[in-house]
């Protein structure tokens, strides 16, 4: 079985692989893979690589990597790296910004975790107005738990699932007949049956871009706690591309999320472009039916620096699906701000609530129209 | 479980008029091989759900497809009692006695997909459909039967499989889908099958088609493919599209009939706003120039 040895310890390897450039790969898959080659015949390499592939892989957007490290694996051919271990050299360059983020993370470590809500009412009174911009690391530390309190209202929608209520609208016939053979056949209990609220779809787009750095870390901070709400919220974060934060947020922290991800869609000098990777969402997305009947909420300054039209355009294509379109642009905060930005005019017509979120009092607001949004735009 | 090799399941499944590309057949294959549900995604139209018809159809299976839907629940998937039917046996025993076994008794038991599945004799091919559009809860609870497949009715006890079927599940990928579920299941991503792939489905499933016109016709819709469209046409329009075409008596395709018939292939209206005029000719001629080398 020297050949079966062989198969088993390049399996077992290249699951290890597959795990450390990021992909879920337990014992079970290991095993499945092991089956799976055994069924099939290993003269042909694109059945081993299905076989591999089938049972190592459970998501679409895993199959570029898996692509890549089987040809390096089984290959040997040379490959590039994944775009994941490039960080460490590049994120260097944003001394500014990482610094600043250690010295929070490192001030969580050491100081003792005192309530943040207890810091007094005239100092939460204080924090609750300063823009976030000008938050010192420690601050945002100590506004993290006000934050989440505040994205624990999720709006909901009527689900089509009725489960027992006495109050509801539809008889269980189901108990009642099971009721009534204690009555010897007479219905004399009607129980019934409701639709039960469940949260609504929630899709977030959160621009990282250079001009929003300041506001994004706390943003970030508030759709980490609304994704930590539980299922349907989606989160996206976007610069010169778009990129799924979604994973990201569910499990690492904040901050380590924020700065994967802003490395991933941000190329530094060049400007925001938001009319493109809106057309991204809409049609990787979009297409998939993510933003059907959601609320999506935009996060953006509305800066676009190519084609002001491409935003125009594709925000109605994306009001067309949603229930409705919530845009936060934190320059609102001041009262001498007009949107007379290009890309902000052009997506004003399909926004139904445009709201500041420049601080914690406007993150309140934010939370209560989320909660309570009717539709408003025509469909 | 009949076929000892990719190449026999894939001899079979082109018998039955269904030309898989080798991922798919390696993916049934091992379906069967290591009897694991398989999820199949991919874009609207490329054939997910014909995949497990033809696969019933090789086995000499008999398919039974849940199509899920927001709100699907064990009433509709699993199996209901027959109420109607046990109102009027409680009025024909009013005068006697009444036991409860005797009205939660199979004979009124309706049974729904997943019952129909797990509790039969013959070999059954069960098409979960769309698992995407059912909601979380039942996820969890489909996930729960096929792990053991079995099913519990409080009334009667546990109905375990006697032989399990090969079960097939798709999804459009609207959500993500719960990662316990895709632990359990092989999984397979259908993209857009090849030029010549497509071609060899157009002439397959579309009888007495022109040569010329199958490539033709899977050529522009190629092009299309390519344009920024809100639902870009799977092999499903490229079918009905030749079929059209054919009926129509053509050989080739010119910019008119393709103006005339557009509708079969992009089911947009904003998509068909935007293959207008020099858009369509463009891709007409690419598509001709492209089937007359090809």
């Amino acid at each position: 079985m020297a050949a079966g040895d062989a198969i088993l310890g390049h399996v077992v390897t290249f699951g290890r692989v597959l795990h450390e450039a990021g992909l879920e790969i337990g014992p079970g898959r290991v095993a499945d893979a092991l089956r799976a080659l055994d069924a099939v015949d290993l003269e042909r390499q694109e059945d081993v690589y299905f076989s591999l592939r089938q049972t190592l892989v459970s998501r679409h957007d895993e199959l570029d990597l898996f692509d890549r490290a089987f040809s390096a694996w089984f290959l040997r051919a040379p490959v590039l790296p994944p775009a994941r271990t490039r960080s460490a050299a590049t994120t260097e360059t944003r001394v500014g910004a990482q610094s600043d983020r250690l010295r929070a993370r490192e001030a969580e470590e050491d100081g003792e975790q005192s309530d943040p809500l207890e810091l007094g009412a005239s100092g939460q009174e204080l924090l609750r107005d300063k823009d976030f911009a000008e938050l010192t690391g420690d601050e945002l530390r100590r506004l993290r738990e006000l934050i989440r309190r505040i994205a624990r209202t999720r709006p909901e929608r009527h689900s089509r699932r009725r489960t027992p209520d006495s109050r509801g609208d539809r008889l269980d016939v189901r108990r009642m007949i099971r009721r009534s053979l204690r009555a010897g056949g007479d219905p004399l209990d009607r129980p019934l049956r409701a639709r039960k609220n469940v949260p609504r779809k929630l899709v977030v787009l959160c621009d990282v871009s250079g001009s929003m750095d300041s506001y994004a870390r706390a943003l970030l901070l508030f759709l980490h706690a609304v994704v930590g709400t539980g299922r349907g919220v989606e989160a996206f974060a976007f610069g010169t591309r778009l990129s799924r934060l979604t994973p990201d947020l569910a499990t690492r922290d904040p901050d380590a999320a924020l700065a994967r991800c802003t490395e991933a869609v941000v190329d530094w000098g060049s400007g925001t472009r938001i009319g493109a990777s809106l057309r991204e969402f809409n049609e990787v997305y979009g297409r998939r039916a993510l933003s059907r009947g959601a609320i999506v909420l935009i996060v953006s300054d509305g800066w676009e620096r190519e084609d002001p039209e491409l935003v125009g355009r594709e925000m109605a294509k994306l009001a067309r699906a949603a229930y409705a379109i919530v845009w936060v642009n934190p320059l609102k905060g001041n009262p001498q701000y007009q949107p007379l930005a290009g890309g902000m005019r052009a997506a004003l017509p399909y926004v139904d609530r445009f709201l500041p979120g420049h601080n914690l009092r406007s993150l309140e607001e934010l939370a209560a129209v989320l909660a309570g949004i009717e539709r408003r735009h025509a469909a | 479980m009949g076929f000892q090799s990719i190449d026999e399941l894939e001899d079979a499944l082109r018998a039955a008029d269904y030309l898989p590309d080798r991922g798919l057949s390696t993916a049934l294959y091992l379906a069967l091989a290591l009897s694991k549900p398989v999820l199949l995604e991919g874009e609207a139209g490329v054939g997910k759900t014909e995949a497990a018809k033809a696969l019933a159809s090789v086995l000499d299976a008999r398919l039974i497809r849940l199509q899920c839907y927001e709100g699907l629940d064990v009433a509709h998937a699993v199996y209901e009692w027959n109420y109607p039917r046990q109102l009027l046996h409680i009025r024909a025993a009013q005068e006697g006695t009444l036991r409860e076994e005797d009205l939660f008794g199979p004979e009124y038991l309706i049974r729904r997909p997943l019952l129909e599945a797990i509790d039969s004799d013959e070999p059954v091919v069960l098409l979960i459909d769309e698992i995407d559009r059912a909601d979380e809860e039942f996820e969890a609870f489909l996930l729960e039967v096929l792990s053991d497949f079995q099913i519990t009715i409080p009334e009667l006890g546990t109905i375990a499989a006697r032989r399990r079927p090969a079960v097939i599940l798709t999804s459009n990928r609207t959500r993500e889908l719960h990662d316990a579920l895709k632990r359990r299941a092989l999984f397979h991503w259908i993209g857009h099958p090849s030029i010549d792939r497509e071609i060899a489905i157009v002439r397959l499933r579309v009888p007495g088609v022109p040569e010329r016109l199958a490539a033709e016709a899977a050529a522009f819709v190629r092009e299309l493919r390519g344009l920024d469209l809100a639902k870009p046409p799977g092999v499903a329009e490229t079918i009905d599209w030749a079929m059209a075409l054919n009926a129509l008596g053509r050989k080739e395709i010119d910019a008119e009939v393709v103006q005339q018939t557009l509708g079969s292939v992009l089911k947009y209206r904003e998509d068909v706003d935007a293959v207008q005029d020099e858009t369509l000719s463009r891709l007409v001629e690419a598509a001709r120039a492209a089937a007359a080398t090809g």
